[in-house]
């Protein structure tokens, strides 16, 4: 059942042009993790997160600038180049500018039925920040509402919720099987299960997450799993990437990147107020550097992950361009290594040059594990 | 019609110790480096260094590493067969046909760079053909921490080697002739090849600390222009050795090759 995941990675836009078939329903893009998707679910759309496809591309350069980061360029070009056709609405929750101008780019150039800018707030510390965006987040409902022509009701908030937090709980389930000595997964099969569960049916990807988890226990690798690793970033899912270091004798057993763990790690908490639950799960949920001052939440959650699943090293992911990584990983990097796990730097574009990596990675490892050799 | 001459041209050659008797060596133990632009063999026999050749790299890594071994084994009557293990670096380490394992080269640099100038070294900085990577190890010569010039080759061995071609000066006195002028010259655009390296690499060893003892390896350590020029820019001497630079990269696997022979590989 694993290999569904990378199944639905490769074909997903397949994926979502047979379910809006299938289902009659809308397709929305959603343009970064901070989106509430309890309430596009409650509606019964499909959300699906814009990614890009790590493809050399020549169509963003007269939309956005070269220096904003390769992902927002990868996403962008693809909605230019026309794989997102089957979308009905467009919807950001702020984070950064360059994704914001990305979106206000793909808006211009790429007009949908629907399309809808949160202006969620990046002091989530701030007490004010609970009822400002638990406001925005009611006024995305109404506008949601007044697209579909009906009302999103109580009782379609709390399923909204439930399938979110089902599928959530279902990762960290799975995640939990990583914390093994040889874990039954490897680094590249749990993030395509991560990364699928951001456009594909919430309730379709918990049931193979299921039937996942069935399967795990029995399940062994056929590998030595060598050093236990961390990737710690944005948004990379570079399977290449991962495919490589753990072909050179290591696994990476967790992540912290919005690609994975900082999608899914929290869930709604329903308290009797609903869409107050909903906003305070994305304000509370383990931050994106741009949504983590004046106090640094995020270096302290990195660590604990890395403790959790006994990480040996971890390899720092540095989207190029993206600023508000860039700002945290010098601090980041200290921080690990002060807390005894080395750091690996590697600056990624939409493409990456796997041999030079390669010859990083294992000279990493080497000064990981290496007693053999003296 | 004059023959062109190839001022890019460094001198490839091989050695053998005359004194060491290998057919009554226990451990016999080879390294080769194939990088980019240059490849080396080493042969160690129970530990020393019983022969070697430096020569440049051909179109394919195999061909490489097949020439630089027999360069090395050349009038010893040492074959291959005699070796007992082969540690494969380099850019080309895993192309290495008859090697029994890869290491990287910057392990191999880090551990070289030991045998060579000594376990005090703490700082290493290999200057190849086409990259450049600063090292951090401990007495052993195990690597704790390196880094690497990440996208851009200029300023490298071959940029050098470029450069020579381009000024007609043959590359062994690039370095000398360049403390011929009255003044240093203007820098040329950061992207540039000769004058951009000492600030590069001094750059790069900046974001990974210098620690005293320091040492230079690869073939650029043989250009005293680019040496001084770093020094002067570090504030600190590189330790000098008896050995050729260029050959750190293959001794350091070859020493690899002999620990695993004595760990029973």
């Amino acid at each position: 059942m694993v290999e569904k995941f990378k199944e639905w990675y490769v074909n997903r836009h397949a994926y979502a042009k047979q379910w809006k078939e299938r289902t009659g329903g809308k397709v929305i893009g959603t343009f970064c993790t901070y989106v509430p998707e309890e309430i596009l679910v409650a509606a019964k759309m499909l959300p699906v997160r814009v990614i890009g496809s790590h493809e050399p591309q020549d169509v963003t350069e007269p939309h956005i600038f070269g220096m904003f980061c390769p992902f927002c360029r990868d996403a962008l070009a693809q909605g230019l180049k026309g794989r997102f056709q089957y979308l009905d609405g467009v919807v950001l929750a702020h984070s950064c500018i360059h994704f914001r101008q990305t979106f206000n780019s793909w808006r211009i150039h790429l007009p949908v039925e629907f399309s809808y800018y949160i202006p969620m707030p990046n002091t989530v510390q701030t007490p004010h920040a609970r009822s400002y965006h638990k406001g925005e987040v009611e006024k995305f409902q109404a506008a949601l509402q007044e697209y579909i022509g009906r009302p999103i009701t109580g009782e379609d908030l709390d399923r909204g919720i439930r399938i979110l937090n089902r599928n959530r709980r279902l990762l960290r389930q799975v995640y939990e099987y990583r914390k093994l000595d040889s874990p039954p997964l490897t680094g590249e099969e749990a993030m395509y299960m991560a990364v699928t569960s951001q456009f594909i049916d919430k309730e379709e990807h918990s049931d193979v997450l299921e039937a996942v988890l069935k399967e795990l226990p029995g399940r062994k690798l056929p590998r030595d799993p060598g050093i236990r690793l961390m990737a710690v970033g944005s948004e990379n899912d570079d399977a290449e990437f991962f495919k490589m270091v753990e072909s050179v004798g290591g696994t990476v057993v967790i992540d912290e990147q919005c690609a994975g763990s900082r999608y899914f790690w929290n869930e709604s908490v329903p308290n009797g107020d609903r869409m107050a639950a909903i906003a305070n799960r994305y304000l509370d949920r383990p931050p994106c550097p741009v949504k983590d001052y004046p106090s640094h939440s995020r270096f302290a959650h990195v660590l604990n992950l890395a403790k959790d699943y006994r990480a040996q090293g971890a390899i720092i992911m540095q989207e190029k361009f993206c600023d508000p990584h860039e700002g945290d990983n010098p601090r980041l990097k200290k921080f690990l290594e002060e807390n005894g796990i080395p750091t690996l730097s590697l600056e990624f574009d939409s493409t990456n040059p796997l041999g030079p990596f390669r010859i990083r990675v294992e000279a990493f490892l080497e000064t990981i594990r290496g007693e053999e050799l003296f | 019609m004059a023959e062109m001459q190839e001022y890019w041209r460094w001198t490839e050659y091989d050695w053998h110790s005359p004194e060491i008797e290998w057919r009554r060596g226990k451990r016999i133990a080879a390294g080769i480096d194939v990088g980019s632009v240059s490849s080396q063999a080493l042969v160690l026999v129970d530990g020393q260094i019983f022969a070697f050749s430096n020569l440049r790299t051909g179109s394919n890594s195999p061909d490489s590493a097949h020439k630089a071994i027999n360069g090395a084994l050349k009038d010893t009557g040492m074959e291959l067969s005699n070796i007992k293990y082969t540690v494969g670096t380099g850019y080309g380490r895993v192309n290495v046909p008859f090697a029994n394992r890869a290491i990287t080269e910057i392990a191999c640099h880090a551990r070289g760079a030991n045998f060579m100038a000594g376990p005090k070294i703490r700082t290493v900085l290999d200057m190849g053909g086409q990259d450049c990577k600063a090292i951090h190890c401990d007495e052993r010569g195990k690597v704790s921490n390196f880094l690497m010039n990440d996208k851009c080759a200029a300023g490298t061995g071959r940029g050098m080697e470029v450069m020579a071609d381009l000024l007609s000066i043959p590359i062994k006195d690039i370095g000398d002739l360049s403390y011929q002028v009255d003044q240093e010259p203007q820098p040329v655009s950061s992207t540039c090849v000769v004058f951009a390296k000492s600030e590069r690499v001094s750059l790069l060893l900046g974001r990974i600390g210098v620690e005293d003892q320091f040492f230079i390896t690869g073939g650029i350590a043989k250009n005293p222009g680019v040496v001084k020029r770093l020094e002067k820019e570090l504030g600190i001497q590189a330790v000098k050795s008896k050995y050729d630079s260029q050959i750190a990269g293959a001794l350091g696997a070859a020493l690899f090759a002999d620990t695993l022979l004595q760990k029973g590989a």
